[in-house]
Protein backbone atom coordinates (compact mmCIF):
# COMPACT_ATOMS: atom_id res chain seq x y z
CA UNK A 1 0.00 0.00 0.00
CA UNK A 2 3.07 2.72 0.79
CA UNK A 3 4.67 1.76 -1.35
CA UNK A 4 1.75 1.75 -4.02
CA UNK A 5 1.50 5.35 -2.88
CA UNK A 6 4.78 6.44 -2.61
CA UNK A 7 5.25 5.69 -6.47
CA UNK A 8 2.16 6.91 -7.80
CA UNK A 9 3.09 10.54 -5.80
CA UNK A 10 6.36 10.80 -7.35
CA UNK A 11 5.48 10.24 -10.93
CA UNK A 12 2.26 12.08 -10.83
CA UNK A 13 2.75 15.18 -8.66
CA UNK A 14 0.55 17.51 -10.46
CA UNK A 15 -1.51 20.44 -9.36
CA UNK A 16 -4.13 18.07 -9.15
CA UNK A 17 -3.03 15.69 -6.64
CA UNK A 18 -1.89 18.21 -4.56
CA UNK A 19 -4.98 20.07 -4.08
CA UNK A 20 -6.46 16.94 -3.60
CA UNK A 21 -3.88 16.22 -0.86
CA UNK A 22 -4.66 20.02 0.36
CA UNK A 23 -8.59 18.48 0.72
CA UNK A 24 -7.73 15.63 2.33
CA UNK A 25 -5.84 17.65 4.85
CA UNK A 26 -8.98 19.69 5.34
CA UNK A 27 -11.06 17.01 6.27
CA UNK A 28 -8.69 15.46 8.54
CA UNK A 29 -8.76 18.69 10.28
CA UNK A 30 -12.70 18.29 10.98
CA UNK A 31 -12.33 14.59 12.76
CA UNK A 32 -9.04 13.85 15.05
CA UNK A 33 -8.44 10.56 14.15
CA UNK A 34 -6.09 8.47 16.41
CA UNK A 35 -4.31 6.04 14.66
CA UNK A 36 -1.47 4.22 15.40
CA UNK A 37 0.71 5.01 13.41
CA UNK A 38 2.70 2.23 13.55
CA UNK A 39 2.03 1.13 9.81
CA UNK A 40 5.80 0.34 8.32
CA UNK A 41 8.54 2.04 10.10
CA UNK A 42 10.66 0.27 8.33
CA UNK A 43 9.68 0.76 5.37
CA UNK A 44 9.36 4.33 5.36
CA UNK A 45 13.21 4.54 6.59
CA UNK A 46 14.41 2.29 4.30
CA UNK A 47 12.58 4.35 1.46
CA UNK A 48 14.01 7.49 3.16
CA UNK A 49 17.20 6.25 3.70
CA UNK A 50 17.63 5.74 -0.40
CA UNK A 51 17.68 9.44 -1.26
CA UNK A 52 21.67 9.71 -0.33
CA UNK A 53 23.44 12.53 1.22
CA UNK A 54 21.80 15.30 0.32
CA UNK A 55 19.11 14.96 2.41
CA UNK A 56 20.22 12.60 5.10
CA UNK A 57 20.29 15.21 7.77
CA UNK A 58 16.96 16.08 6.56
CA UNK A 59 14.94 12.86 6.29
CA UNK A 60 17.21 10.65 9.04
CA UNK A 61 17.01 14.29 11.46
CA UNK A 62 13.68 12.93 12.69
CA UNK A 63 11.16 13.69 10.04
CA UNK A 64 10.73 9.39 9.95
CA UNK A 65 10.53 9.52 13.34
CA UNK A 66 8.43 12.57 13.93
CA UNK A 67 6.17 10.78 11.25
CA UNK A 68 5.62 7.93 13.67
CA UNK A 69 4.64 9.79 16.45
CA UNK A 70 2.30 12.47 14.88
CA UNK A 71 -1.00 10.15 14.07
CA UNK A 72 -3.48 13.15 14.44
CA UNK A 73 -3.85 13.36 11.10
CA UNK A 74 -2.90 9.77 9.37
CA UNK A 75 -0.15 8.22 8.04
CA UNK A 76 -1.49 8.61 4.44
CA UNK A 77 -0.66 11.85 3.41
CA UNK A 78 2.14 12.27 5.96
CA UNK A 79 4.13 9.66 4.07
CA UNK A 80 2.66 9.65 0.68
CA UNK A 81 3.07 13.08 -0.10
CA UNK A 82 5.81 14.01 1.79
CA UNK A 83 8.75 11.29 1.36
CA UNK A 84 7.92 11.19 -1.94
CA UNK A 85 8.06 14.99 -2.45
CA UNK A 86 11.52 14.44 -0.66
CA UNK A 87 12.51 11.39 -3.41
CA UNK A 88 11.61 13.59 -6.19
CA UNK A 89 13.77 16.91 -4.15
CA UNK A 90 16.71 14.25 -3.67
CA UNK A 91 17.18 12.47 -6.71
CA UNK A 92 17.12 15.28 -9.04
CA UNK A 93 18.59 17.91 -7.21
CA UNK A 94 21.55 15.70 -6.61
CA UNK A 95 22.92 16.55 -10.48
CA UNK A 96 22.77 19.14 -12.37
CA UNK A 97 24.67 18.08 -15.44
CA UNK A 98 24.51 14.71 -15.97
CA UNK A 99 20.79 13.29 -15.64
CA UNK A 100 21.99 9.38 -15.11
CA UNK A 101 22.13 9.38 -11.07
CA UNK A 102 18.62 10.61 -11.02
CA UNK A 103 17.75 7.37 -13.08
CA UNK A 104 19.33 5.21 -10.66
CA UNK A 105 18.11 6.44 -8.08
CA UNK A 106 14.32 6.44 -9.39
CA UNK A 107 15.30 2.45 -9.67
CA UNK A 108 16.18 1.60 -6.59
CA UNK A 109 13.19 3.91 -5.47
CA UNK A 110 10.47 2.27 -7.40
CA UNK A 111 11.95 -1.52 -7.10
CA UNK A 112 8.65 -2.50 -5.51
CA UNK A 113 6.82 -0.44 -7.86
CA UNK A 114 4.62 -1.80 -10.92
CA UNK A 115 5.70 1.05 -13.13
CA UNK A 116 9.09 0.18 -12.46
CA UNK A 117 10.51 -0.67 -15.81
CA UNK A 118 8.67 1.97 -18.43
CA UNK A 119 9.78 4.80 -16.06
CA UNK A 120 13.23 3.07 -15.74
CA UNK A 121 13.38 2.91 -19.59
CA UNK A 122 12.07 6.21 -20.20
CA UNK A 123 15.19 7.99 -17.73
CA UNK A 124 17.35 5.73 -19.75
CA UNK A 125 16.64 6.84 -22.73
CA UNK A 126 16.29 10.55 -21.59
CA UNK A 127 19.14 10.52 -20.33
CA UNK A 128 20.48 8.71 -23.60
CA UNK A 129 19.34 11.72 -25.41
CA UNK A 130 20.92 14.09 -22.84
CA UNK A 131 24.17 13.33 -23.13
CA UNK A 132 24.15 13.38 -26.86
CA UNK A 133 22.57 16.80 -26.51
CA UNK A 134 25.61 18.31 -24.72
CA UNK A 135 28.37 16.93 -26.54
CA UNK A 136 27.09 18.82 -28.90
CA UNK A 137 26.26 21.53 -27.12
CA UNK A 138 28.93 21.42 -25.02
CA UNK A 139 30.83 23.94 -27.18
CA UNK A 140 28.20 26.24 -27.18
CA UNK A 141 28.15 26.29 -23.71
CA UNK A 142 31.97 26.88 -23.03
CA UNK A 143 31.27 29.86 -25.75
CA UNK A 144 28.26 31.11 -23.15
CA UNK A 145 30.57 30.97 -20.56
CA UNK A 146 33.02 32.60 -21.75
CA UNK A 147 30.85 35.40 -22.83
CA UNK A 148 29.18 35.39 -19.49
CA UNK A 149 33.00 35.73 -17.62
CA UNK A 150 34.07 38.05 -19.60
CA UNK A 151 30.76 40.71 -19.95
CA UNK A 152 31.33 43.03 -17.21
CA UNK A 153 29.46 46.34 -18.30
CA UNK A 154 29.21 46.56 -21.30
CA UNK A 155 29.03 43.01 -23.65
CA UNK A 156 31.68 43.53 -25.85
CA UNK A 157 31.48 40.78 -28.30
CA UNK A 158 33.12 41.15 -32.22
CA UNK A 159 31.87 38.46 -34.55
CA UNK A 160 34.38 37.40 -37.25
CA UNK A 161 32.40 36.98 -40.05
CA UNK A 162 28.47 37.59 -40.49
CA UNK A 163 28.32 33.91 -42.05
CA UNK A 164 25.20 32.11 -43.44
CA UNK A 165 27.76 29.19 -44.34
CA UNK A 166 27.86 28.15 -40.70
CA UNK A 167 25.81 25.65 -38.76
CA UNK A 168 27.14 25.63 -35.53
CA UNK A 169 28.35 27.64 -33.30
CA UNK A 170 32.59 27.66 -32.74
CA UNK A 171 34.68 29.49 -30.73
CA UNK A 172 37.45 30.49 -33.26
CA UNK A 173 39.81 31.83 -30.98
CA UNK A 174 40.48 31.76 -27.13
CA UNK A 175 38.86 35.10 -25.54
CA UNK A 176 41.12 37.92 -25.07
CA UNK A 177 39.81 40.38 -22.00
CA UNK A 178 37.35 41.95 -23.22
CA UNK A 179 35.96 40.15 -26.75
CA UNK A 180 34.53 37.29 -28.20
CA UNK A 181 34.21 36.18 -30.72
CA UNK A 182 31.85 34.28 -32.51
CA UNK A 183 30.93 32.79 -35.49
CA UNK A 184 26.84 33.25 -36.05
CA UNK A 185 24.14 30.70 -36.76
CA UNK A 186 22.91 29.80 -39.63
CA UNK A 187 20.42 32.80 -40.65
CA UNK A 188 20.72 34.62 -37.37
CA UNK A 189 21.76 38.12 -36.98
CA UNK A 190 24.88 39.54 -35.80
CA UNK A 191 24.25 42.65 -34.51
CA UNK A 192 25.66 43.00 -31.34
CA UNK A 193 22.39 43.86 -29.37
CA UNK A 194 20.70 40.82 -30.84
CA UNK A 195 23.86 38.52 -29.80
CA UNK A 196 23.34 39.86 -26.06
CA UNK A 197 19.76 39.52 -25.94
CA UNK A 198 20.74 35.89 -27.23
CA UNK A 199 22.92 35.51 -24.32
CA UNK A 200 20.33 37.16 -21.55
CA UNK A 201 17.60 35.00 -23.33
CA UNK A 202 19.72 31.66 -22.89
CA UNK A 203 20.86 32.38 -19.43
CA UNK A 204 17.17 32.84 -18.88
CA UNK A 205 16.51 29.51 -19.99
CA UNK A 206 19.17 27.79 -18.14
CA UNK A 207 17.65 28.84 -14.79
CA UNK A 208 14.53 28.10 -16.14
CA UNK A 209 15.83 24.75 -15.77
CA UNK A 210 17.22 24.76 -12.46
CA UNK A 211 14.06 25.50 -11.31
CA UNK A 212 12.37 22.77 -13.25
CA UNK A 213 14.21 20.32 -11.78
CA UNK A 214 13.62 21.21 -8.79
CA UNK A 215 9.15 21.98 -8.94
CA UNK A 216 8.20 18.61 -9.19
CA UNK A 217 6.10 17.84 -12.10
CA UNK A 218 7.70 20.15 -14.42
CA UNK A 219 9.72 17.94 -16.89
CA UNK A 220 6.08 16.80 -18.33
CA UNK A 221 5.32 20.59 -19.75
CA UNK A 222 7.62 22.18 -22.19
CA UNK A 223 8.34 25.40 -23.16
CA UNK A 224 8.31 28.44 -21.01
CA UNK A 225 4.89 29.41 -20.39
CA UNK A 226 3.84 26.32 -19.37
CA UNK A 227 7.02 25.92 -16.93
CA UNK A 228 6.03 28.89 -15.63
CA UNK A 229 2.45 28.35 -14.95
CA UNK A 230 3.83 24.83 -13.00
CA UNK A 231 6.01 27.33 -11.10
CA UNK A 232 3.80 29.80 -10.06
CA UNK A 233 1.59 27.22 -9.28
CA UNK A 234 3.75 25.60 -6.61
CA UNK A 235 4.55 28.72 -5.01
CA UNK A 236 1.08 29.31 -4.34
CA UNK A 237 0.56 25.63 -3.29
CA UNK A 238 3.34 26.08 -0.73
CA UNK A 239 2.02 29.71 0.43
CA UNK A 240 -1.23 27.83 0.92
CA UNK A 241 0.21 24.78 3.08
CA UNK A 242 1.64 27.82 5.59
CA UNK A 243 -1.49 29.40 5.85
CA UNK A 244 -3.22 25.98 6.34
CA UNK A 245 -0.59 24.94 8.79
CA UNK A 246 -0.30 28.08 10.30
CA UNK A 247 -4.36 27.88 10.91
CA UNK A 248 -3.89 24.57 12.39
CA UNK A 249 -1.32 25.29 15.10
CA UNK A 250 -3.34 28.31 15.89
CA UNK A 251 -5.87 26.00 16.66
CA UNK A 252 -3.98 23.45 18.05
CA UNK A 253 -1.78 26.27 20.36
CA UNK A 254 -4.59 27.34 23.04
CA UNK A 255 -5.26 23.99 23.89
CA UNK A 256 -1.78 22.88 24.38
CA UNK A 257 -0.67 26.59 26.52
CA UNK A 258 2.65 25.90 24.36
CA UNK A 259 5.88 28.21 25.43
CA UNK A 260 4.80 28.70 29.16
CA UNK A 261 5.59 25.73 30.51
CA UNK A 262 8.79 24.31 30.44
CA UNK A 263 8.33 21.01 29.40
CA UNK A 264 6.84 21.72 26.35
CA UNK A 265 9.77 23.78 25.52
CA UNK A 266 12.00 20.40 25.70
CA UNK A 267 9.83 18.62 23.65
CA UNK A 268 10.31 20.57 20.66
CA UNK A 269 13.77 19.82 20.34
CA UNK A 270 12.35 16.21 20.41
CA UNK A 271 10.02 17.35 17.53
CA UNK A 272 13.00 18.49 15.17
CA UNK A 273 15.86 15.80 16.38
CA UNK A 274 16.23 12.16 15.93
CA UNK A 275 15.16 10.68 19.40
CA UNK A 276 11.64 10.08 20.75
CA UNK A 277 10.81 10.39 24.55
CA UNK A 278 14.51 11.13 26.58
CA UNK A 279 14.85 14.76 27.15
CA UNK A 280 17.50 14.60 29.04
CA UNK A 281 19.67 15.91 26.17
CA UNK A 282 17.18 18.24 24.72
CA UNK A 283 17.27 20.14 28.24
CA UNK A 284 20.87 21.28 28.01
CA UNK A 285 20.29 22.09 24.60
CA UNK A 286 17.08 24.48 25.19
CA UNK A 287 19.07 26.16 27.88
CA UNK A 288 20.67 28.41 24.78
CA UNK A 289 18.06 28.36 23.04
CA UNK A 290 15.43 29.97 25.29
CA UNK A 291 17.07 32.58 27.32
CA UNK A 292 13.52 34.69 26.79
CA UNK A 293 11.74 35.32 30.39
CA UNK A 294 8.80 33.06 30.64
CA UNK A 295 6.29 32.26 33.46
CA UNK A 296 8.11 28.80 34.44
CA UNK A 297 11.69 29.68 35.05
CA UNK A 298 14.35 27.76 33.27
CA UNK A 299 16.87 26.67 35.92
CA UNK A 300 20.37 27.17 34.10
CA UNK A 301 22.18 26.16 37.20
CA UNK A 302 20.32 23.36 38.18
CA UNK A 303 20.23 21.44 34.58
CA UNK A 304 23.35 22.20 33.38
CA UNK A 305 25.98 20.09 35.70
CA UNK A 306 23.65 17.16 34.88
CA UNK A 307 23.07 17.07 31.80
CA UNK A 308 26.64 17.29 30.51
CA UNK A 309 27.86 14.12 30.17
CA UNK A 310 26.02 12.46 27.00
CA UNK A 311 25.35 14.86 23.53
CA UNK A 312 24.54 13.28 20.58
CA UNK A 313 25.86 14.23 17.14
CA UNK A 314 22.06 15.96 16.25
CA UNK A 315 21.82 17.91 19.51
CA UNK A 316 25.50 18.81 20.27
CA UNK A 317 24.85 20.42 16.35
CA UNK A 318 21.80 21.98 17.46
CA UNK A 319 23.33 23.85 20.15
CA UNK A 320 26.36 24.92 18.24
CA UNK A 321 24.21 26.84 15.61
CA UNK A 322 21.25 28.03 17.58
CA UNK A 323 24.25 29.56 19.53
CA UNK A 324 25.69 30.78 16.51
CA UNK A 325 22.42 32.05 14.97
CA UNK A 326 20.95 33.24 17.85
CA UNK A 327 24.28 35.93 18.25
CA UNK A 328 23.75 37.01 14.63
CA UNK A 329 20.39 37.35 14.55
CA UNK A 330 19.34 40.35 15.56
CA UNK A 331 17.35 42.33 13.82
CA UNK A 332 15.24 43.85 16.75
CA UNK A 333 11.98 43.78 16.16
CA UNK A 334 9.05 41.84 17.80
CA UNK A 335 8.35 38.76 15.74
CA UNK B 1 21.39 19.90 1.67
CA UNK B 2 23.36 21.86 -0.79
CA UNK B 3 22.35 21.40 -4.37
CA UNK B 4 24.63 24.03 -6.20
CA UNK B 5 24.33 24.09 -9.50
CA UNK B 6 27.63 25.24 -11.48
CA UNK B 7 27.06 29.21 -11.29
CA UNK B 8 23.70 29.01 -9.56
CA UNK B 9 24.46 29.12 -5.69
CA UNK B 10 20.84 28.13 -3.72
CA UNK B 11 21.79 26.65 -0.35
CA UNK B 12 19.50 26.49 1.95
CA UNK B 13 19.97 25.69 5.73
CA UNK B 14 19.05 22.82 7.26
CA UNK B 15 15.89 22.08 9.23
CA UNK B 16 17.14 22.70 12.40
CA UNK B 17 17.84 26.80 11.53
CA UNK B 18 14.64 26.70 10.54
CA UNK B 19 12.90 25.33 13.31
CA UNK B 20 14.53 27.09 15.92
CA UNK B 21 13.99 30.43 14.05
CA UNK B 22 10.18 29.43 14.03
CA UNK B 23 10.15 28.14 17.92
CA UNK B 24 11.48 31.75 18.65
CA UNK B 25 9.60 33.30 16.66
CA UNK B 26 6.27 31.78 18.29
CA UNK B 27 7.71 31.98 21.94
CA UNK B 28 8.18 35.75 21.14
CA UNK B 29 4.60 35.67 19.82
CA UNK B 30 3.02 34.22 22.69
CA UNK B 31 4.99 36.70 25.54
CA UNK B 32 4.00 39.79 23.22
CA UNK B 33 0.42 39.19 23.50
CA UNK B 34 -1.61 42.39 24.54
CA UNK B 35 -4.61 42.15 26.47
CA UNK B 36 -6.98 44.39 23.68
CA UNK B 37 -6.73 42.41 20.99
CA UNK B 38 -9.23 39.77 19.70
CA UNK B 39 -8.22 36.37 20.53
CA UNK B 40 -9.62 34.71 17.88
CA UNK B 41 -8.18 31.74 15.82
CA UNK B 42 -7.68 33.72 12.92
CA UNK B 43 -6.10 36.35 14.00
CA UNK B 44 -3.69 33.94 15.67
CA UNK B 45 -3.68 32.36 12.58
CA UNK B 46 -2.42 34.94 10.92
CA UNK B 47 -0.04 36.04 13.43
CA UNK B 48 1.35 32.43 12.84
CA UNK B 49 1.68 32.71 9.33
CA UNK B 50 3.45 36.33 9.46
CA UNK B 51 5.98 34.74 12.12
CA UNK B 52 6.01 31.65 9.92
CA UNK B 53 7.18 33.77 7.45
CA UNK B 54 9.88 36.21 9.04
CA UNK B 55 11.54 33.42 10.94
CA UNK B 56 11.70 31.85 7.21
CA UNK B 57 12.98 34.86 6.03
CA UNK B 58 15.56 35.00 9.11
CA UNK B 59 16.89 31.44 8.86
CA UNK B 60 17.28 31.62 4.96
CA UNK B 61 19.44 34.27 4.59
CA UNK B 62 18.94 37.56 6.50
CA UNK B 63 19.95 39.92 4.49
CA UNK B 64 22.00 38.09 1.33
CA UNK B 65 19.14 37.20 -0.26
CA UNK B 66 16.33 39.62 -2.65
CA UNK B 67 13.37 38.23 -1.28
CA UNK B 68 14.23 38.10 2.05
CA UNK B 69 15.20 41.28 2.95
CA UNK B 70 12.24 42.45 0.67
CA UNK B 71 9.44 40.14 3.21
CA UNK B 72 11.49 41.53 6.44
CA UNK B 73 11.08 44.96 5.12
CA UNK B 74 7.62 44.61 4.33
CA UNK B 75 7.20 43.22 8.05
CA UNK B 76 8.92 46.11 9.28
CA UNK B 77 6.68 48.38 7.81
CA UNK B 78 3.56 46.62 9.22
CA UNK B 79 4.95 47.04 12.54
CA UNK B 80 5.78 50.52 11.84
CA UNK B 81 9.49 50.26 12.78
CA UNK B 82 12.05 51.08 10.08
CA UNK B 83 14.85 48.32 9.12
CA UNK B 84 17.05 49.17 6.33
CA UNK B 85 19.85 46.72 5.29
CA UNK B 86 22.76 47.58 4.17
CA UNK B 87 22.38 48.39 -0.06
CA UNK B 88 24.42 45.93 -1.55
CA UNK B 89 26.51 47.24 -4.38
CA UNK B 90 24.74 46.65 -7.39
CA UNK B 91 26.31 46.85 -10.92
CA UNK B 92 23.94 48.98 -13.02
CA UNK B 93 24.15 46.97 -16.58
CA UNK B 94 23.37 48.64 -19.94
CA UNK B 95 20.17 46.24 -19.67
CA UNK B 96 18.96 47.50 -16.38
CA UNK B 97 19.27 50.84 -17.63
CA UNK B 98 17.26 50.50 -20.76
CA UNK B 99 14.73 48.63 -19.51
CA UNK B 100 14.08 52.10 -17.05
CA UNK B 101 13.78 53.99 -19.98
CA UNK B 102 10.78 51.85 -21.38
CA UNK B 103 8.10 52.39 -18.94
CA UNK B 104 5.40 50.49 -20.01
CA UNK B 105 6.02 46.79 -20.76
CA UNK B 106 3.66 44.45 -22.44
CA UNK B 107 2.18 42.23 -19.42
CA UNK B 108 4.85 39.31 -19.47
CA UNK B 109 4.32 36.28 -18.56
CA UNK B 110 6.72 36.55 -15.00
CA UNK B 111 4.11 39.32 -13.93
CA UNK B 112 2.92 36.95 -11.82
CA UNK B 113 5.87 35.31 -10.29
CA UNK B 114 6.93 38.86 -9.54
CA UNK B 115 3.59 39.10 -7.81
CA UNK B 116 4.54 35.73 -6.02
CA UNK B 117 7.71 36.18 -4.61
CA UNK B 118 8.43 39.00 -2.14
CA UNK B 119 10.43 42.05 -3.51
CA UNK B 120 10.09 40.52 -7.31
CA UNK B 121 9.27 43.52 -8.27
CA UNK B 122 12.32 45.34 -9.68
CA UNK B 123 14.55 42.31 -10.68
CA UNK B 124 15.81 40.65 -13.77
CA UNK B 125 14.27 38.02 -15.06
CA UNK B 126 17.04 35.36 -14.24
CA UNK B 127 17.68 37.30 -11.30
CA UNK B 128 14.04 36.49 -10.63
CA UNK B 129 14.54 32.85 -11.34
CA UNK B 130 17.56 32.27 -9.01
CA UNK B 131 15.29 34.20 -6.05
CA UNK B 132 12.68 32.21 -7.29
CA UNK B 133 14.68 28.55 -7.01
CA UNK B 134 16.10 29.51 -3.46
CA UNK B 135 12.73 30.64 -2.50
CA UNK B 136 10.72 28.02 -3.34
CA UNK B 137 13.68 26.08 -1.38
CA UNK B 138 13.30 27.69 1.91
CA UNK B 139 9.45 27.50 1.72
CA UNK B 140 9.33 23.72 1.30
CA UNK B 141 11.69 23.89 4.23
CA UNK B 142 9.44 26.23 6.23
CA UNK B 143 6.31 23.53 5.48
CA UNK B 144 8.40 20.35 7.12
CA UNK B 145 9.56 21.99 10.20
CA UNK B 146 5.37 23.57 10.43
CA UNK B 147 4.41 19.92 9.52
CA UNK B 148 6.70 18.36 12.04
CA UNK B 149 5.15 20.46 14.99
CA UNK B 150 2.06 20.55 14.53
CA UNK B 151 2.46 16.75 13.75
CA UNK B 152 4.05 16.58 17.56
CA UNK B 153 1.37 19.03 19.13
CA UNK B 154 -1.56 16.93 17.84
CA UNK B 155 -3.32 14.44 19.98
CA UNK B 156 -2.53 10.96 20.77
Amino acid sequence: MLEGLVCQESLDMSVLERLKWLQQQQHQLQHVVSQSSNNSPELLQQILQLHGSNNDELLQGGFSQFQMIGSGFGPNYNMGYVPSHEAMDGCISRTSSCQMDPVDAMDVLLKNGEEDKPISLKNKRKAEVKTREEEKTEKKIKVEAETESSMKGKPNMRNTEASSKETLKEVSEIPKLDYIHVRARRGQATDRHSLAERARREKISKKMKYLQDIVPGCNKVTGKAGMLDEIINYVQCLQRQVEFLSMKLAVLNPELELAMEDASVKQFQAYFTNVVGSSKHSIMVDVPLFPLDQQGSLDLSAINPNQATSIEAPSASWETQSQSHYNTSSLGFQY
Amino acid sequence: MASSDKTINTDVPEKDVFAIHFLQSLSNLTTQNPFNSPDTTNYRARKIKKAAYVSMAKAAGGSSRLWSRALLGRAAKENNKIVRFARRKRKVTWKISSKRRSDQRAPEATDRLRNLVPGGGTMETSKLMEETAHYIKCLSMQVKVMQCLVDGLSPK
